[in-house]
């Protein structure tokens, strides 16, 4: 009866109508009364409402119902094994190598010297003393091709 | 069978739920036997009386044969069917339709002939018609607390809503009959005296 709390008779003979037994089964307190006016008109609506049809089933439609079931049979459930929750991510089938690139790239750093970790093409020969100390990248071949051509 | 519908019968919509998705026939016979009567009467008020009410009705019992889990409250089993039925006559009623005989609305408004006097079963005609022509909403609400006595609080849980949104839809179904009716209230609520009602 909570819902009754403050509910106007002229709401409720809107809604409901002037049988105070709907108001009760709403969960309304039957108390006081409409303006006349709405409960005039509450009564009216109530007797015309009644005056509507009242359908039966149709003879057999009971038997014809159950006579569907064999028919539909309830449904097959199919077990399928609990998804995993959250699909791995794609980042994370990278993130070992990733990890351990850098891990090992922390470690040959710390070393202080790389050339045992890199290939001799770079580190050898080519790398370090291919250039005489004297030519500082061919800078000095540049002097002298702007002397020759300074007219 | 008679013993199991003697037991059946005795049993709670709940026990009979469950008994159901064992696919006991007799038990889910037993619920039809309690509820297909209402949502039948339901389902001939939404369709306005169209032939296809029974097709309807079963179509909301099947669903619950096929999977009886689907009530999560056995208390609602009643307004679930009714929610049901009330969503396949409205998934009915939006499909286009060609050539269906079914269409045609079966309700036939007497005021067709307003010459004759209307007699009880045209004065139920009328009703009828003008209840079929309330918006949906309007009319399931009616339906489902007028004609079938359900509380405002099952109403509200099979027509997913509120129970302040299903009072003003009740407020509206009435006041729309009230204003449809009007012309002929006197020659109707006259009618009906003379019958002695």
């Amino acid at each position: 009866m909570e819902n009754g709390k403050g509910a106007s008779p002229d709401k409720m003979l809107a809604s409901y109508g002037a049988d105070r037994s709907r108001w009760a089964r709403a969960g309304y307190v039957a108390e006081g009364q409409g303006s006349p006016e709405a409960e005039a008109e509450a009564l009216h609506i109530d007797k015309l409402l009644d005056l509507a049809s009242r359908p039966t089933v149709p003879e057999g439609a009971l038997a014809r119902m159950l006579a569907e079931l064999p028919a539909a049979q309830p449904a097959t459930v199919i077990a399928f094994p609990p998804r995993k929750t959250g699909r791995t991510p794609f980042f994370r089938y990278a993130a070992l190598p990733l990890a351990a690139s850098l891990a090992l790239g922390i470690y040959l750093g710390a070393q202080g010297d790389l050339d045992l970790a890199l290939p001799t093409a770079i580190t050898g020969a080519v790398a370090l003393g291919d250039d005489p100390a004297d030519d500082l990248g061919g800078v000095g071949e540049l002097d002298a091709y702007a002397e020759d051509n300074v007219t | 069978m008679t013993s199991d519908a003697t037991t059946f019968g005795r049993m709670t919509d709940g026990g009979l739920l469950e008994a159901a998705a064992a696919q006991n026939r007799a038990a889910f016979a037993e619920i039809v036997t309690r509820h297909y009567q209402p949502v039948y009467r339901l389902v001939w008020r939404m369709t306005g009386g169209k032939a296809d009410c029974e097709d309807i009705t079963q179509e909301a019992f099947l669903r619950l044969w096929q999977n009886p889990a689907q009530v999560r409250e056995a208390a609602a089993l009643k307004g679930w069917l009714m929610r049901v039925a009330s969503n396949a006559v409205i998934d009915r009623s939006r499909k286009p339709r060609h050539g269906d005989l079914d269409a045609e609305p079966e309700l036939k408004d007497p005021l067709a002939r307003p010459d004759a006097p209307l007699d009880r079963a045209e004065a139920a005609q009328m009703i009828d018609a003008r209840i079929a022509a309330l918006p949906e909403r309007q009319r399931l609400a009616l339906s489902l607390v007028y004609f079938e006595g359900l509380t405002n609080i099952e109403a509200a849980s099979a027509m997913e809503s509120t129970v302040e949104a299903v009072e003003s839809l009740l407020a509206r179904a009435r006041r729309s009959l009230k204003e449809s009716l009007s012309p002929q209230w006197r020659e109707l609520l006259g009618g009906l005296m003379e019958t002695g009602r």
